[in-house]
């Protein structure tokens, strides 16, 4: 454990990773605010168990002026301070990109670069302000590395990549520390539209010889936003060794 | 905003960071030890202050040279 007695908001965390992430850090003493299109029962399961220390609203991540006040509410709810955001709100894709219609192109340009981008934008204003802050961002090793039927997916994560280095040189000086967290394929929802023996396949390359799970991700994650370790600017590799 | 507002803004980020306030308008940012993380912590203060934000371009940054470049920047910027 890291993180303790942080104010944190991760995006998207009414389901899969980012529920963990927001599961796990409550757990850990922090208070967490997130938010997503729709409640889930999970959100009120964690509201019934952490009370004031956890907070859920529902928030379309590319309105820019409800981002902002969703944030300006957080800071009041949790005392004024945002310690760390995480972006971990994404979509998938899983076509080529001939037969993509653009709709779905526009729809994950808004969601996995819009969204974090505004974000960012509103918690450095705060953090500035306040002397400093942590930011982690969810990328994927498709930022990195060529995969076929991923190629919208994998220009939002590579864009991610891009804007941490130039944001660690834009705001680094303000006691202010980007990241990326880029985990290979793991056991997800997203991961789900793989076939068994594509999953197979992905396993035998892999040098440890299993999928990362939600777990190890926090784990990173949570060292990544202790703002304990000088990491400024860096994509961490969460994929068993696949780009190794 | 006022001029003297705007220095107030710009001594307050400077002193929070145990630096001389700047009491001479014609000295350079840099001789000043004002630097460009500072300008945007002047602008988001003004921001706060006035309720709206301040948009502009990193190149009008870039024209900055002395305390009074910054002074008239903001004043010309809040006006």
């Amino acid at each position: 454990m890291h993180t303790n007695g942080q104010n944190i908001i991760v995006s998207g965390g009414s389901r899969g990773l980012g529920l963990h992430l927001v599961s796990q850090l409550l757990k850990n003493g922090n208070k967490v605010a997130t938010f997503a299109r729709t409640r889930t029962p999970e959100m009120d399961a964690l509201d019934k168990e952490y009370g004031d220390s956890f907070h859920f609203a529902s928030v379309d991540a590319v309105d820019a002026d409800k981002v902002n006040g969703f944030v300006a509410e957080v800071c009041d709810r949790f005392g004024g301070r945002l310690d760390s955001i995480v972006n971990n709100a994404a979509i998938g894709q899983d076509q080529l990109l001939m037969h993509t219609d653009l709709d779905t192109i526009q729809q994950i340009v808004n969601i996995n670069i819009v969204g974090p981008t505004i974000l960012i934008r509103a918690a450095i204003k705060r953090m500035m302000l306040q002397g400093g802050g942590n930011i982690c961002n969810i990328s994927s090793i498709c930022g990195s590395r060529g995969y076929a039927g991923l190629s919208v997916y994998a220009g939002s994560k590579g864009y991610l990549d891009a804007m941490t280095r130039a944001l660690a040189r834009e705001v680094g000086e303000a006691g202010i520390f980007i990241n990326c967290v880029a985990p290979g394929f793991f056991e997800s929802e997203m991961s789900s539209v793989l076939r068994p023996e594509q999953l197979n396949t992905i396993k035998r390359r892999t040098p440890s010889g299993s999928l990362s799970n939600d777990e190890n991700i926090f784990k990173v994650v949570d060292m990544v936003i202790s703002g304990t370790t000088n990491m400024q600017g860096q994509v961490v590799f969460v994929d068993g060794g696949i780009t190794s | 905003m006022e001029r003297q507002e705007i220095l107030d803004t710009m001594n307050l980020v400077m002193t929070n960071k145990g630096r001389e306030p700047i009491t001479d308008e014609t000295v350079a940012t840099r001789d000043a030890n004002f630097r460009s993380l500072d300008f945007s912590e002047v602008a988001l203060r003004i921001e706060t202050k006035l309720g709206r934000e301040l948009t502009f371009d990193a190149a009008a940054m870039r024209n900055i040279d002395t305390v009074k470049d910054v002074l008239d920047f903001f004043e010309k910027a809040t006006a």
